[in-house]
């Protein structure tokens, strides 16, 4: 079933690179840089939904997660003049909101998506009734240049020269796989998933455990939410997210709840958003900018219509856990 | 209709009390009198007779989007297309509406509103084939649908059905014939709302469809082995969702606009969810949450009028609302048990 | 149980008292409107807020300066829902407010409608323009195009790779499209004129759904171009633009242009690269026309409001002054029209 998803994949990810790279090494290159910049949040959000889902619990208010960090971690970077600084209040502000979904859908057994439409629309209500004009940030997060790598032909210059958090973004994905499926946090957070009943037979705390995950994935939330708002843009404007907390659940969804296949759907969807970028700069097609502005979102829909199969979520994700009364 | 029984009744109340009780805190921040500030929200929406009619015509499309989500959500699909499938049939039903000429009113409304039905419906078809055949999960078709359909829209509003002469992008008016009249100060597509809540209570309620909805609902296995076919089910459910959500489109469209225009039904589809579950995914329960919603948007131009309150403060005690009336806490409170209704247990049951 | 309740229902009650105590009354302090002796201005907003940093926030500032200049009152109403704008000029017009502004040209019809409805207030529609002239409604207009050619002009002067760009919103709104297209033949124009064979300038448009709110895809896109070798690029598309200008001001020896106000001062973060912007001016056309409205001069059909571009600050000293000279000469010529902007909707 995974494997059906993944060839159409790549391989379609390097007919294109293939086809652009035959016109133009710079163009190809600039494109695949941009897909990594536009795939970055939508990863990172994506790895939230992977984190909270994969322990049982959904997680719809990512969106609001991302704003809200965003916000905070823009204004408090503004006001003490430091980008670092804001990048961590970020991060801390993000699993404030974990920890708010976990309070309402664990302890409180709310329904998770009301208790996900709750987080969004608190954190646009907030941040738009706070926001105020004229506050800069120092600077945003520069632009790294990884030694041996930028070096290397063509992959150099496409992987090269992304800021901080990008890669510590990449970083948290691969660790998070690796977590997920060779250690034995990831092993107990799984089972939590799937039979939270008998993980709590075998011993693990089914609560403590769900409480933890959602609030570290809500800490990625609000990196996704700085990296918005500190390194890609440098500024903060309402709303400005523009449903990308929304995006990554599809993509969480068609990377099948695996941080890897997360990243992979997340890097297409950028290709695709970039490549469409791309075509109109070139002028190559003579069709309405409207049509080939929902080119991501088709050539998603196509390849997941072509490579079937079914789609199984967790099995005990949406489920308040309760303890069963001996 | 059974009588609710009194805390179904009593929670809600109690929590749009006391959600207003922290939104004051939040209005008194600004530095503004809450009392006030509600005095002239209530006043507004439901104490005069132009304002109870302007609360209704902003809750019939609020009514509408939330019996989409929800039908939906009692099939288990979680539809977060309303707002592709609203502007499809917003879109068919404007150009029906200018496009044929000569017709009797009689005719032409029931027409357009036909053909917003059927355009919100394909959106939908899409999605629940897609899921059905496919098992390609609605939540990602529905999204990408919503910008896809937005995209579309666009473009046929700005190209092969512009109105000529002018460089706006929208369709031309209506024909008069199409116009959809108030009935004694009231928008007459309010009454087909509730007429559509109604037939859906009823649908799920009492018939043999409403049951495998509802049997899929709740278990997709168990509706195999009942002998259910699943796959149509699931089309039927988006299909009626769809469906629904393009009249809500059209009725925008054929009461209030009278064309189709890119971002006059910005949010409905959204606003939709929030009803769906406020109402817990009832057909009639979505009726008081959209008039509360519907009203609560229809004072906001008085509330910042004449007390200067950033219209922010709706979305705010919106969220608390939502928040009140599902977290156990007031129940706890009040000594009662608290029904945690789990409208959906995630992505597919 | 009903003891607790009513506890409940006491506490908030005597709550919400004690906060009202604690805030200010709220009716505002323009009772006199509606008075012979008050002159009272309201704005209606296109959806959106007045600090937008845009054309939102540019009708507010010249709303406030007229009612200053005439010693009069000015509010505003935040419109959330383009159906709301008939009730938001309402709320104006019902309440003897004696000029009222509508932003944006979504709104055209229902100030059309309003101005029928109350012959005796005085209307100004910012962006609307107006087909037949109405007594009491003047059409706050802008040729875009013009203000875009220059802008395109410059940019085919001072590029030195030829190629150049521009991020935008939706064509679907009309400013865009003016700003836009007026852009690319400037470029042309400067092309012609140097003999150069540059290519066309590439015009990018966002999805329409966030349009205008998706500043992280217009840095990136403009980090697209720009490592392609584009090195003059023209944001105009709200926040989806200005990512665009906060991506370009981190790469040195790109140009950006901003628009519709100064963004120099907007936008300071875009300073590095901002050597101008196609600007609408539409705080001194409001401001006028708010004094014209006064003192009886204001007359129906449509105003057209000037446009121009924005100081060059900072690259004052680092544009050749041969082509800033080319520049002023050109401006009095596309400005009256002598030099078309080839723009036609």
């Amino acid at each position: 079933m995974r494997i059906k998803t993944r060839y159409p994949l790549i391989v379609g990810l390097v007919i294109v690179f293939a086809y652009f790279y035959a016109q133009n090494g710079i163009v190809a290159t600039s494109v695949s840089f941009s897909a990594i910049q536009l795939a970055l949040p939508l990863a990172l959000a994506a790895m939230v939904g992977v984190m909270c889902e994969r322990t049982g619990i959904v997680n719809i208010g990512i969106e609001g997660t991302m704003l809200i960090s965003a916000f905070t971690a823009f204004f408090l970077g503004a006001i003490f003049k430091d980008t670092v600084l804001g990048v961590l209040v970020g991060i801390f502000t993000g699993s404030m909101m974990g920890l708010l979904l976990a309070l309402m859908a664990i302890s409180w057994k709310m329904d998770q998506i009301i208790a996900g439409v709750i987080l969004n629309i608190l954190a646009a209500g907030l941040t738009s009734f706070l926001y105020r004009q004229n506050y800069s940030i120092a600077g945003t997060l520069s632009p790294i240049e990884i030694p041996i790598l930028s070096d290397i032909p063509i992959a150099g210059a496409i992987l090269s020269f992304h800021g901080p958090i990008t890669y510590f973004g990449i970083f948290i994905v691969v660790a998070l796989w690796f977590a997920l499926y060779k250690t034995s946090w990831g092993l107990r957070s799984r089972a939590v998933g799937e039979y939270p009943s008998s993980a709590d037979t075998a011993g693990v705390s089914v609560i403590k455990l769900r409480y933890l995950n959602v609030t570290i994935a809500g800490g990625i939330g609000g990196l996704a939410g700085a990296y918005l708002s500190l390194e890609a843009v440098g500024i903060f404007e309402r709303g400005f997210t523009a449903g990308k907390g929304f995006t990554a659940l599809a993509i969480m969804i068609f990377g099948r709840w695996n941080p890897l296949g997360a990243f992979a759907a997340a890097l297409f969807f950028g290709l695709a958003q970039a490549v469409t970028s791309q075509l109109m700069i070139d002028e190559v097609v003579e069709i309405p900018q409207q049509f080939i502005n929902i080119l991501p979102y088709v050539l998603t829909i196509v390849i997941l219509a072509i490579s079937a199969g079914k789609v199984r979520p967790p099995a005990a994700e949406g489920i308040p856990y309760e303890k069963e009364k001996a | 209709m059974k009588r609710l029984p009194l805390s179904g009744v009593l929670i809600p109340l109690l929590s749009v009390l006391v959600a207003m009780f922290f939104g004051g805190i939040m209005i008194a921040v600004q530095g503004i009198n809450p009392l006030y500030t509600y005095e002239v929200l209530f006043e507004t929406a439901f104490l005069s007779f132009d304002g109870i009619s302007v609360t209704l015509a902003k809750a019939t499309p609020l009514i509408l989007s939330g019996l989409a989500v929800a039908i939906c959500l009692r099939a288990g699909l979680f539809n977060i297309g309303a707002q592709g499938q609203l502007i499809s049939g917003a879109l068919a039903s404007a150009w029906a509406g200018y496009y044929f000429v000569g017709l009797p009113k009689l005719i032409h409304i029931p027409l357009a509103l036909l053909f917003g039905a059927t355009f919100g419906a394909l959106a939908a078809f899409i999605a629940g084939a897609l899921k059905a055949y496919r098992g390609v999960h609605e939540v990602i078709t529905t999204i990408m649908l919503n910008s896809m359909v937005i995209a579309i829209a666009d473009y046929l509003a700005s190209t092969p059905f512009k109105e000529p002469d002018q460089p706006l992008t929208r369709t031309p008016a209506i024909q008069d014939s199409a116009r959809i009249p108030d009935i004694f100060g009231i928008p007459f597509g309010f009454f087909i709302a509730i007429a559509f809540s109604i037939a859906l209570w009823w649908l799920l309620r009492n018939t043999t469809t409403g049951f495998r909805i509802e049997t899929i609902g709740r278990n997709r296995n168990a509706g195999w082995y009942a002998g259910i076919s699943v796959k149509r089910v699931t089309i039927l459910s988006m299909l009626v969702g769809g469906s629904i959500a393009g009249i809500a489109g059209a009725i925008e469209t054929l009461s209030i606009t009278g064309r189709f225009e890119p971002a006059f039904n910005a949010g409905l589809g959204f606003d939709g969810i929030t009803v769906a579950l406020l109402g817990r995914g009832n057909p009639l329960g979505v009726i008081p949450a959209a008039i509360l919603i519907g009203g609560m948007r229809a004072a906001g131009s008085t509330v910042q009028f004449k007390t200067g309150v950033s219209p922010e403060i709706v979305d705010l005690l919106l969220a608390l609302i939502l928040f009140f009336v599902t977290a156990p806490l007031l129940a706890r409170l009040l000594k009662r048990r608290h029904e945690n209704v789990a409208i959906t247990s995630g992505w597919s049951n | 149980m009903l003891k607790r309740l009513a506890a409940i229902a006491a506490a908030l009650s005597l709550a919400l008292f004690g906060l009202a105590a604690c805030s200010s009354d709220s009716a505002t302090s323009e009772a006199d409107c509606g008075s012979e002796s008050a002159f009272c201005i309201g704005l209606v907003t296109d959806t959106g807020k007045v600090d937008d940093k845009s054309f939102n926030q540019s009708a507010w500032e010249g709303a406030q300066a007229g009612a200053t200049a005439v010693g009069g009152f000015a509010k505003y109403i935040e419109t959330v829902d383009p159906k709301d704008y008939a009730t938001n000029i309402g709320q104006f017009a019902e309440n003897g407010y004696n000029v009222i502004i509508g932003v944006g040209f979504l709104m055209a019809e229902a100030m059309s409608t309003a101005a029928a409805q109350y012959p005796d207030i005085k209307f100004i529609g910012v962006d609307q323009f107006q087909g037949a002239a109405v007594p009491n409604l003047t059409g706050l207009v802008f040729p875009e195009d013009k203000a875009g050619f220059l802008a395109g002009y410059l940019s085919g002067q001072i590029t030195t790779s030829g190629k150049t760009g521009a991020v935008l919103g939706t064509d679907t709104v009309p400013p865009v499209r003016y700003f836009g297209e007026g852009f690319r033949n400037g470029v042309a124009y400067a092309a012609n004129e140097l003999g150069k064979d540059y290519p066309e300038t590439k015009l990018v448009y966002h999805a329409p759904d966030n349009a205008f709110n998706d500043p992280a895809w217009g840095g990136a896109t403009a980090k697209q171009m720009l490592s392609q070798g584009f090195d003059v690029i023209f944001g105009a598309g709200g926040n989806t633009g200005n990512g665009a200008l906060l991506q370009i001001a981190q790469t040195p020896g790109a140009y950006c242009i901003g628009v519709d106000a100064d963004q120099w001062g907007t936008l300071p973060e875009a300073q590095p690269c901002l050597v101008t912007s196609a600007m609408k001016l539409i705080d001194k056309g409001v401001a006028a026309l708010i004094e014209a409205a006064k003192d009886g001069s204001i007359a129906g059909g449509n105003f057209f409001g000037e446009v121009g571009l924005a100081p060059y600050h900072d690259f004052d000293s680092k544009i050749a002054q041969e082509i800033k000279d080319k520049v002023a000469a050109l401006t009095p010529q596309v400005l009256d029209g002598s030099v078309p902007t080839g723009v036609k909707l």
